[in-house]
Parts: structure tokens; sequence; C-alpha cells
């Protein structure tokens, strides 16, 4: 694929907690449209690769590009990048003094600058699209968690990033939850957004994705198109993880 | 003496007594807050030996007793030189105590926030100084209202100290003393009137900060 | 100062970039240079006005003066126990009428209790010392002190003792009743028992307070650590080092009690409700 659709990419990346090798030389490259779904154990490092993408986790070594680019260490530069990369957290992570309206408005008007009404007139259409207008002058505490992930999906979608990721978005959430986020996660994949998705709901791996990479101890073991990885996962650590998530 | 000799006689002295408790009160914990929001920079500023300081400094403060301060302030720093007038000293006294608690609670208002809202408003691209601004202080100053107006409160009573220095005119505990040393017999009138001047402001507090808590109180 | 203190301040920053690095290394740099200069300049202030002269500090080397002050100190515990299990009773007692139920007694309970919380222990202690021996009532000295510091943290333990009750899952009254416990007993057998285990981390920073108010005995002339210290530093003319020794010998012990609340609210995941955290209403 041509060289300017290459939205994220790391290269030879490592990391260290104390004496814990949590990220062992990770190569992952993903081109524009394309929705990449991280899967394996808990402690494989899945969700520290996801958070060095807009360096919420610094790294040892390596290189992290955004769209070519060296990713910034601090500043603004720093700040402008995460402006164009969206993230939706495991525990929502809403603005809890804000409303609902003003947890979407906040990074268009103080990032972007956007207007006022302008913002509040997007975040109106980006809150009807996820299914959460009714709810948009009430505080996040008054919201079922699937509501508060929406409106987290919301509030990054206001920014127009280039890319989303997505820290297992559906872990925290009650199970008749799980599927109003990710009915809301496949309409975005079909629209051609970018997606890096660390998840263990593995319909949604299988249906939506373009690639799986299964991670283990810290290292990338194999990657695929998603048929194939679940049909015919090639290493014994992706045949053993299957096995015990399907309940054999 | 009942109630209506003992206003005739000190009528004028209460009346002044309240006006210094109430103003001191006012002028202490409007200092104790600058300074409060100084020290809790301070201690959550990534320089360490800033930091150092401000934990020292709350450390003190929060576990000396306030005569124990006063006394230090008022009998031991003129030795050194530093010569403050009796009033000033129980006003740098009470200063001193509620910035500490004052610091303390702000820290709770900030570690009531979570690192989870700090991530996500650096992941939609707010810089640190928009994070401080937009999240965290507006969130610390919200739960800070119900601990503050308890600081308000408290910081009224500890100006009962000047009670141990020779102030003039004096606050409503000094003018007790005073009183009773004064007229044998004034019994138990003098106290009740300081007592309810007291109690009650500390309940009218509580009320409005109560009030304005419930309007503004962040819920989790 | 707690871990969650620590970790919440560090979260505030990210990672530091090479440019945050140097500023950071620069900031700690004079700041330090800073905290010296002052620090130096406190302690030339002691030198130039003669207070680090040996005669000042030289009767600390003498085991007697630490047994004047251990005295004193000894006076201080046993006005501060009395009057923590006296507060203890009191508040619980306090705490009781204000949640029983009976319209009269519970007005009257939150009467005395905002009282007691609304008026300095200082005009308590002048009550006891002025005001009571005008009607006859002369208590001993030691009397004179525990009482009103007893009165004084009554009111607040038991709005500390009510926070507790509060805190007890509702689910435990609802089981004591359904299986026929009377009310009382349901008070006492189930909920105050589980109210007190929740609040002994309160309880134990309360004691701080207690402490502090103990410290204006020698108003009423007994010998605490304070008293003690006003008479060691008339004998030794030394003002200033001998109200620093004693300040700092607070500080300790508070400190001390502090981080053994802290510590215990850590260890059994209840927090320490206190007068600044509790409702004021």
């Amino acid at each position: 694929m041509a060289e300017q659709s290459r939205v994220i990419e790391l290269r030879h990346v490592d990391k260290h907690y104390d004496k814990l090798h949590v990220l062992q030389d990770i190569n992952l490259t993903v081109h524009k449209g394309e929705v990449v779904v991280l899967i394996g154990p808990s402690g494989s490092g899945k969700s520290t690769l996801c958070r060095t993408i807009n360096r919420l986790e610094t790294i040892d070594s390596g290189e992290i590009l955004i769209e070519g680019e060296p990713l910034p260490q601090e500043g603004k530069a720093l700040a402008q990048m995460r402006a164009e990369i969206g993230m939706v957290f495991q525990s929502f992570n809403l603005f809890a003094h804000k409303t609902i309206l003003q947890n979407v408005t906040l990074g268009p008007i103080e990032v972007l600058k956007t207007p006022k009404d302008v913002a509040e007139r997007e975040a109106m259409e980006l809150l009807e699209r996820v299914g959460v207008a009714e709810q948009a002058h009430k505080v996040p505490a008054q919201l079922s968690g699937g509501q508060q992930q929406r409106v987290a999906i919301a509030r990054s979608l206001a920014m127009h990033p280039k890319a989303m990721l997505f820290d297992e978005p559906t872990s925290a959430l009650d199970p008749e939850m799980i599927n109003e986020v990710l009915e809301v996660m496949v309409e975005l994949a079909q629209e051609g957004m970018t997606m890096v998705v660390v998840t263990h709901e593995m319909n949604f791996a299988r249906r939506v994705s373009n690639r799986v990479v299964f991670m283990a101890d810290g290292q990338i073991v194999e990657e695929g198109a998603p048929d194939e990885f679940f049909d015919r996962p090639k290493s014994q650590r992706a045949k053993d993880f299957l096995d015990s998530i399907r309940g054999h | 003496m009942d109630f209506a000799q003992i206003i005739e006689q000190y009528g004028e002295n209460y009346v002044k007594a309240i006006f210094e408790t109430m103003s001191m009160t006012a002028i202490c914990f409007a200092l104790a807050m600058i300074i409060a929001v100084f020290i809790t920079v301070m201690r959550v500023s990534p320089i360490k030996p800033l930091r150092l300081v401000g934990d020292v400094y709350v450390q003190v403060f929060r576990n000396i007793p306030g005569v124990a301060l006063l006394i230090v302030i008022a009998y031991a720093l003129p030795n050194l030189k530093v010569v403050l007038p009796w009033k000033a000293c129980v006003e740098v006294t009470v200063v001193l105590l509620a910035s500490a608690f004052g610091s303390e609670n702000f820290m709770t208002g900030i570690n009531a926030i979570g690192v989870g809202q700090i991530e996500a408003a650096r992941s939609i691209g707010l810089t640190f100084g928009k994070t401080m601004s937009k999240i965290v202080i507006p969130q610390a100053l919200r739960s800070a209202v119900l601990p503050m107006t308890n600081l308000l409160i408290a910081t009224m009573l500890t100006t009962a100290l000047g009670s141990q220095v020779p102030m003039s005119p004096q606050e409503l505990t000094g003018l007790v003393s005073y009183i009773t040393t004064r007229s044998t017999g004034a019994g138990i009138v003098p106290f009740i009137i300081s007592a309810v001047c007291y109690a009650g402001t500390a309940v009218i507090l509580g009320v409005v900060g109560n009030y304005i808590d419930k309007r503004v109180r962040v819920l989790r | 100062m707690s871990a969650h203190t620590t970790s919440m301040r560090d979260a505030l920053y990210e990672a530091p970039g090479p440019r945050t690095k140097l500023l950071t290394l620069i900031g700690t740099i004079v700041s330090l240079v800073l905290v010296c200069i002052g620090l130096a300049l406190v302690i030339q202030q002691f030198r130039i006005t003669g207070q680090l002269d040996a005669k000042y500090w030289a009767f600390y080397t003498n085991m007697n003066t630490w047994r004047f002050l251990f005295d004193g100190f000894l006076g201080t515990i046993k006005v501060a126990a009395m009057a923590a299990v006296l507060s203890l009773a009191l508040g619980v007692v306090l705490m009781l009428g204000r949640t029983s139920g009976i319209k009269v007694l519970e007005i009257v309970c939150r009467v005395i209790i905002d009282f007691f919380r609304g008026v300095p222990s200082l005009l308590l202690i002048y009550f006891f010392y002025l005001a009571m021996p005008q009607y006859g009532v002369r208590l001993p000295p030691f009397w004179m002190i525990t009482l009103p510091v007893a009165l004084a943290a009554s009111g607040v333990l038991a709005e500390v003792f009510r926070a507790g009750v509060n805190a007890v899952p509702k689910g435990q009254t609802e089981a004591a009743l359904s299986i026929g416990l009377t009310p009382g007993k349901t008070m006492f057998k189930i909920v105050l028992p589980q109210a007190l285990r929740i609040v002994v981390p309160s309880l134990i920073s309360q004691l701080v307070v207690v402490v502090k108010d103990t410290t204006v005995a020698y108003v009423v002339s007994y010998p605490d650590l304070m008293q003690n210290a006003r008479v060691l530093l008339t004998t030794h003319d030394a003002v200033v080092s001998v109200y620093l020794v004693v300040a700092i010998i607070y500080i300790l012990v508070n400190f001390a009690i502090n981080q053994l609340s802290i510590y215990m609210a850590r260890r059994s995941g209840n927090p320490i409700i206190s007068r600044t955290t509790e409702n004021p209403t």
C-alpha cells in the first residue's frame, strides 16, 4: 500500500515496567480505513500497546509514527497530535462536572477553537447518532454505562479524528449494554474509520475487523485476516487462547 | 447578674467583640485560602523540593496545637527580633493553621477526580494548563465546598485563641474572661451570650455551605 | 501522606519529554537553592540573637529536664485519655438520641451536638474555670480541663458515629428485624458494633483534636506538657528553646496519631470521617 495511507506505524517498540518486559519489539502498521483488533490474554500488553499510540504510555525504545511523522514527546505538538487520534477508555472517563453536551463540545471549543454554537450543533448531531441526544443536559453519573460509553465515543468523534483507539470499550459494561456500544463501533467501521480496538468481543473481531493481532507476553505472536485467525490459528498460544475463551 | 444588666454594662463590648471575632474570621479565612492554594500548587508541582516544603508545612501546622503555635509566635519570636502586635500574632497563628487544613481539603478534592478523566482530557488534545483549568481545578473547588465550610467554622472557633493574649478590643472568648474576672457574680450569662454567637453563626454557615454544596456537588 | 495522594499528584503530569525534564531539573535546582537560603537565614537569625548559645540548650543534656517534661507529657496523656473515653461515651449517647426517632429527644440532642461543635473549647474551659466556681462548684484542675475537652469532642464524635451508622448497609437492619430482633436489639447487637468498626480510623484521628485541646491546661494550672514547659522556661530563662522543643514534641505525637489513623483507614478500607468531611448540618 502507498506510504501516505499508513496512519499508525510502530517500529521495534520496546517497553519495560521495572523488570517486566511488557512490549517486546512490536512492529505494527495500521492503514487508512483499516480496523485492527488486538486480542490476547490479560497481561499480554495489548492495552499498553494501544495506549502508547497517543503517548498515554511512553516507550523505552523504537519509533511510533503518525501519518509518517514521529510522535511528539510533549507540549503543544503532542496535544495537537492527540486531538487527531480519538481514544475510548474501558471506564468511559467522562468529565464528571460537565453535562453530556459539554463533554462533547469541550474539545472542539477549547482545542479546535470551534465557535460554541457550531460545536453544540455538531455535538447534538453526534449524540443523536449514538442515540443519547435526550440525555444531553444530564451529567455522566445519571447515565447507564452503555450510554456513557456512547457519549465517550461521541466526544472522540467531535474532534474529527484521523483514527480511533478503543481500549477494551465494553469490558466494564453489563452484558445487556455491550451490544449498543458495539453497534456504534460497527457503524463507524463501516463508514471507513481507522480503528485500533483492544477487545474480548470475538464476534465483533470476526465480523468487523480487517486484521486480528494476537499478543501474548508482550509480543505479537501472530496476525492475520479474522477468518483465517479464528478458523486456522497458526501458533499453539493462539490455539490455546481461542480454546480457553470458547470454553473447551 | 442577669441578661439585662450584662447587656447594659457590657453591651458595647459585645458589639465590638462580635465584630472582632467575625472580622478576624473573615480576614484569616481569606488569607488562609490564598496560602492554601499556593501550598497546594507547591505540593502537586513536579519539583521535589517544593513538594517537600509544602508537605512539611502541612504536617507541621495541622499537627501543632493552636495554643502552642500562638505562644511560639507571641512569646518566642520576639527573642528572635520578630515582634508582632498581639492581634497579628493571633491572626498569623490562625492563618497558618487554617491554610494547612485548607490545602488538605484541596488535595482531597484533587484526589477524588481520578486518573481516568485526566487521561481523557489529554487524549482529546487538552494541554496541561487546559486540563488543570477546565477539568482538575473546577472539580477540586466544587468538592471542597463542604470541607471549606467546616474549615470556616473551625477558623472562627480558632480565633478564640485571642483570649490568650492581651488583645484590645477583645474577641468573644477573651471578653468573657474579662467580664467574669471584673464583675464578681456575672454568672453564666456572659458565656451564654458568646456561646450563642459562636454556635448560631456556625449553624448558619453550615446551612449556607450545605446549600451551596448541594447545588455544585459533582455526582460520581 | 497516603500513597493515594502521591499517586494522584503524579498522575497530573505525564511522563516528561526532554524539554519538560530540563525545566523540572532547573526548577529543582533553583528551588533547592532557595530553600537552603531560607533555612540559612533562619539559622542566622537564631545565631545573631544569641539563641544558639549553649546556655539555652545545655540543660537538655540533663536527664531531669526530660524527666520533668515527661511528667508533663504523662499529665497530657491522662487528660487526653480520660477526655477521649468520656467523649466516646457521650458521643454514642448523643448519636443514639439524635437517631432515636423520638422527636423531642432528637431535637434536644441535635441542639446539644450543634452547641458543642459550634463553640470554642477555650470558652468551655473558661466556663468550668470561671463560671462554675461562682456557683460554688470548684472542680479539681484535672476535671476543669478534662470535662470541657471531652464535651467539645463529644459533639463531633456524635456526628462521626452517625456517619458510621449510616455507612452500615441497610440490609443489615432489615435482616436483623426480619429474624425478629427488636429495633433496640438491632441497633445494639447488629448496627452499632459494625458502625464502631467503621469509625475506628476516624476516632483515632479525632484523638489529635483532643490532644491539641489539652494544651490549654495551663489556664487551670494543671501540670501537662505545656504547663511544665512554662515552668521549665522560667527556671532556665530559655523561652525560644523550650517552646520550640515542646512544639516539636506535640507535632510528632499528633503526626504519629494521624499516621496510625491513616494506616488503620487503609488497612480496613474505611474512610476517615472528621469535622471537615462530615456534613455540617
